[in-house]
């Protein structure tokens, strides 16, 4: 049977991270603090699970059609909308492409993962996660928002699948109720314990026989820990020698829920040598195990997200991006933000794409309307597709805006002038501390653009944001 | 070959509400209290208006759409009346309707009045409204202080004016106003206020502090136009007479938020009303012909940059003028001699009538305590929307 290779595997952070020591600090009256040890990524008001993946999926360099795009987090910003549809239009994919929402569990990215290794086609696999969860719980300050993204085809990659083993099991560790929409959690003894002996070591012994692979040459591990000490715990038995990379992602991000397996293995494809092995686990209610063996390197984009961002140290804003408080912005807030479908799909794949036009004479613009903008267009005229969201750009206006209501002050626009000719007035996002000024380079982000909090409902599209992000500096 | 409309239509009489937080006014209220003062000063019958434009920009808070609430607050005896809406260049768009009306001899007199009632939305500052459904999908929704920033950093990196030269100068332009306000009985802010006040004041849309800013009011402004021969038939001395010297109105196609062309540090729907206005009225120098401006000062940076616009500053040159007092009420060229949008009020559908009101004042010399010297021609100017995507109106007047 054919099998394919993964070609690339990415990680994506929001830029803030939230120091817990904070909530220690502020909680420490209720004892309900936590460790206060480390930082968990926190999504801007404006990222969800589809926004990140997204931005995941384009550090892929996907440069071709795909058969099939697989959309995989339990945050699904809608249940009832195609996520994968819309990572498709992001991404501006082919229009026939298979698209495919996976959720309900932690593990569907790699169990997604594992069906599209199998297969003899290109897949996209995008996994994002912004996980609601009440204040003063542990999820709430160890569960971090984030996304992840791998790309599985034909040929030569950076990996392949040498074998695999899959355990179900209705271990409630953690679990979310539809109507509910917040986590319930177990003993954590009773999650480590039965865990590592249930379901991780008879998963883990099964994929390594099934690779014909000793624990002993397993290079990396990328075993999610749903409590803390399960590799520790698990990695005696099973023979296991090799360091696990999720503790890292956990202290720094947090647990990153159904993003956490694929970015845990863009850490370990970042370091693995060519030849090694890996232990890559989907956990959640049972759990995948697959061995790969390391073909090539991956980008460091994971290492880079995990470097790069800007600490949070107000845990009311904290709370306030999280849905942990509901603030009255007053009558300004008051905005009908209704959308019409019809007009989504008029325009909804160009917006999404962030696609804009040359017209006959070859000026760019965005959007494209029946009569160019351009000085001397007598009527209308025919345009040539121009994705946007990779040509460099600079500021032309800008301005911090406090008396627009925006869910986190204060809200940035102005002009956009991108290299190719298209001037664009934008809304900016990822800034804190000096905004960009005129001339700056940004670059563009997939984001939410409205929410109408009437009909519960969110349109895309994209940002400009500074070109880097900043160094985190070492936790005080 | 088209003539303009200089010296075809005068002004028969002028109306104007007090402008403020008028709690106790409701719309139909501030239509009657500016209609009243301008028939009185019209010295003409209700009846004898034989057309009305109706001015409105937010028609969604109070006033409503249509002609209705013109013909029913004055109770207009079944003659024609339009409704018509161009954002902050709303007022003058109506007294384009009247003036145009009557040089084609379709009337012998007819009314533009502008109203607003903006007090009742709850809150302070302009509301945020839809862009339609295809561009609110994707334009930034702004608020007025936002868009009109935008100018501020744009400006100082095109002529290399450090942060604290435009943020003095822009001071300086509110500093005047509220000097003026105070002399104004009619304003919305009668109170001066000092310049490190202006300077320190919190910041609304960098680098817009709330002085920076004109609030929202709650006003009206009328008058009834005719042409000479009719008013002088009425009764009228042409040295009563204040004409129509040029009114010119300008919309954004696209081009500076679209093209790459623009950049960011002026006003280009501005620039062309005012060349056609100029044209249009004969003045070939405007910086020592026009006496007096009411410019559309909605922000302290858009009326430094609209002098420029206006060719009354050089280019890059606004923000020492402004600090060299020239558009100070004593200065070579005074602005906003009533206190204008900032201290006198932006009712908008009200304001560009307002600015015509005050303006028509200083040529009768009626202008009390703020009465300039000498006013031969006095410019009025509007900008809707924002920079990057405005309606911009330029009118002159002076005497017959």
């Amino acid at each position: 049977m054919a099998q394919g290779s993964l070609i690339s595997v990415s990680g994506y952070l929001p830029l803030l991270r939230f120091d817990r020591k904070v909530a220690r600090g502020e909680l420490k009256w209720s004892g309900l603090g936590g460790s206060g040890r480390g930082r968990r990524a926190v999504a801007a008001w404006d990222e969800d699970a589809l926004t990140m993946a997204v931005e995941a999926a384009r550090s892929l360099g996907i440069d071709g059609a795909v058969d099939g795009v697989v959309f995989a987090s339990t945050s699904s910003p809608f249940s009832d909308r195609s996520m994968a549809g819309l990572v498709s239009e992001a991404l501006r994919l082919n229009h026939g492409a298979s698209v495919l929402d996976v959720a309900n569990t932690r593990r569907a990215a790699v169990t997604a993962l594992l069906k599209a290794l199998k297969a003899d086609s290109a897949e996209l696999i995008v996994a994002g996660e912004k996980r609601a969860a009440s204040p003063g719980s542990g999820q709430h300050l160890n569960w971090g928002d984030g996304a992840s993204a791998a790309l599985v085809g034909p040929g030569d990659g950076i990996a392949r699948l040498l074998g695999h083993a899959t355990v179900n099991a209705d271990l409630l560790d953690v679990f979310t109720e539809a109507d509910h929409g917040v986590p319930y959690s177990a003993e954590d003894r009773f999650v480590r314990d039965e865990t590592v002996q249930e379901i991780y070591i008879p998963a883990i012994k099964a994929a390594l026989d099934n690779a014909g692979v000793a624990a002993i040459d397993v290079a990396i591990a990328a075993v999610p820990e749903p409590v803390d000490g399960i590799y520790k715990a698990l990695a005696k038995p099973c023979g296991l020698k090799a360091d696990n990379v999720c503790p890292d992602i956990t202290a720094q991000a947090g647990d990153l829920g159904a993003a956490m397996p694929l970015f845990s293995l863009a850490m370990a494809l970042e370091h693995a040598e060519p030849g090694q092995k890996i232990l890559l686990a989907g956990f959640g209610n049972g759990a995948d195990v697959l061995i790969l063996e390391a073909t090539g390197k991956a980008g460091s984009t994971a290492r880079d997200a995990l470097a790069r961002g800007v600490p949070l140290a107000s845990y009311s804003r904290f709370l306030n991006l999280t849905g942990g408080i509901t603030l009255d912005w007053g009558p300004r807030s008051e905005v009908n933000q209704k959308v019409a479908a019809s007009t989504l799909l008029r325009h909804g794949r160009d917006m999404h794409g962030f696609v804009g036009g040359r017209d006959a004479r070859g000026n760019v613009q965005f959007p494209k309307t029946p009569i160019p903008v351009r000085p001397d267009a007598e009527g209308p005229e025919t345009y040539e597709d121009v994705p946007l969201a990779d040509v460099p750009a600079k500021v032309v206006s800008m301005t911090a805006d406090r008396l627009n209501f925006t869910p986190d002050p204060p809200f940035y626009f102005g002009l956009v002038q991108f290299e190719n000719g298209a001037r664009v007035a934008m809304e900016h996002c990822d800034i804190e501390g000096r905004a960009p000024e005129v001339g700056d380079a940004v670059r563009m982000r997939f984001r939410i653009k409205a929410m109408d909090r009437q009909r519960h409902f969110r349109t895309y599209f994209w940002k400009a944001a500074p070109v880097e992000r900043p160094q985190l500096p070492k936790e005080a | 070959m088209a003539s303009g409309i200089k010296d075809k239509v005068v002004i028969l009489g002028m109306g104007c509400s007090e402008f403020g937080e008028r709690w106790d006014m409701s719309s139909d209220m501030l239509m009657v209290e500016a209609f009243t003062e301008a028939l009185a000063d019209a010295g003409i019958e209700k009846k004898q208006i034989e057309a009305a434009w109706l001015g409105s920009a937010l028609d969604d808070f109070n006033v409503g759409n249509s002609a209705l609430p013109l013909a029913t607050a004055l109770r207009l005896q079944n003659i024609p009346v339009t409704r018509v809406e161009n954002m902050c260049a709303t007022g003058t768009e109506a007294l384009r309707g009247a003036v145009y009306a009557v040089a084609s001899g379709a009337v012998d007199v007819a009314m533009a009045l502008g109203v607003e009632k903006l007090k009742d939305t709850g809150f302070g500052g302009l509301p945020i409204r839809t862009k339609g459904s295809v561009n609110d999908l994707w334009m930034p929704y702004g608020s007025a202080p936002g868009t009109f920033a935008q100018l501020a950093g744009a400006y100082r990196a095109k002529h290399g004016i450090s942060a604290e030269d435009l943020k003095r100068g822009m001071a300086h332009v509110s500093w005047k106003s509220h000097q003026n306000g105070a002399d104004s009985p009619k304003a919305h802010l009668r109170k001066p206020v000092d310049m490190d006040t202006i300077i320190n004041a919190p910041l609304i849309a960098d680098p817009l502090g709330l002085f920076d800013c004109c609030g929202v009011s709650d006003g009206a402004a009328c008058a009834i136009v005719t042409t000479p021969e009719m008013a002088m038939s009425l009764g009228k001395n042409a040295a009563d007479l204040v004409a129509v010297k040029a009114l010119q109105i300008c919309a954004s196609n696209g081009w500076e938020s679209q093209y790459s062309e623009w950049d960011g540090a002026s006003v280009r729907n501005t620039q062309v009303a005012a060349a056609r206005a100029y044209r249009e009225a004969g003045i070939t120098d405007p910086k020592a012909d026009i006496s007096m401006a009411e410019v559309h000062d909605c922000f302290s940076i858009t009326e430094l940059v609209t002098m420029e616009d206006l060719g009354l500053s050089e280019e890059g040159r606004a923000t020492f003028d402004f600090l060299d007092g020239r558009y100070d009420r004593d200065g070579a060229l005074p602005a906003q001699v009533d206190g204008g949008l900032k201290c006198f009020g932006h009712p908008v559908g009200a304001s560009g009538l307002r600015m015509a009101y005050e303006v028509h004042a200083q040529l009768l010399g009626r202008g009390g305590q703020r009465q300039l010297r000498k006013v031969d021609f006095g410019l009025t100017h509007n900008l809707g929307g924002q920079p990057s995507n405005s309606v911009s109106s330029v009118s002159i007047f002076g005497r017959l």
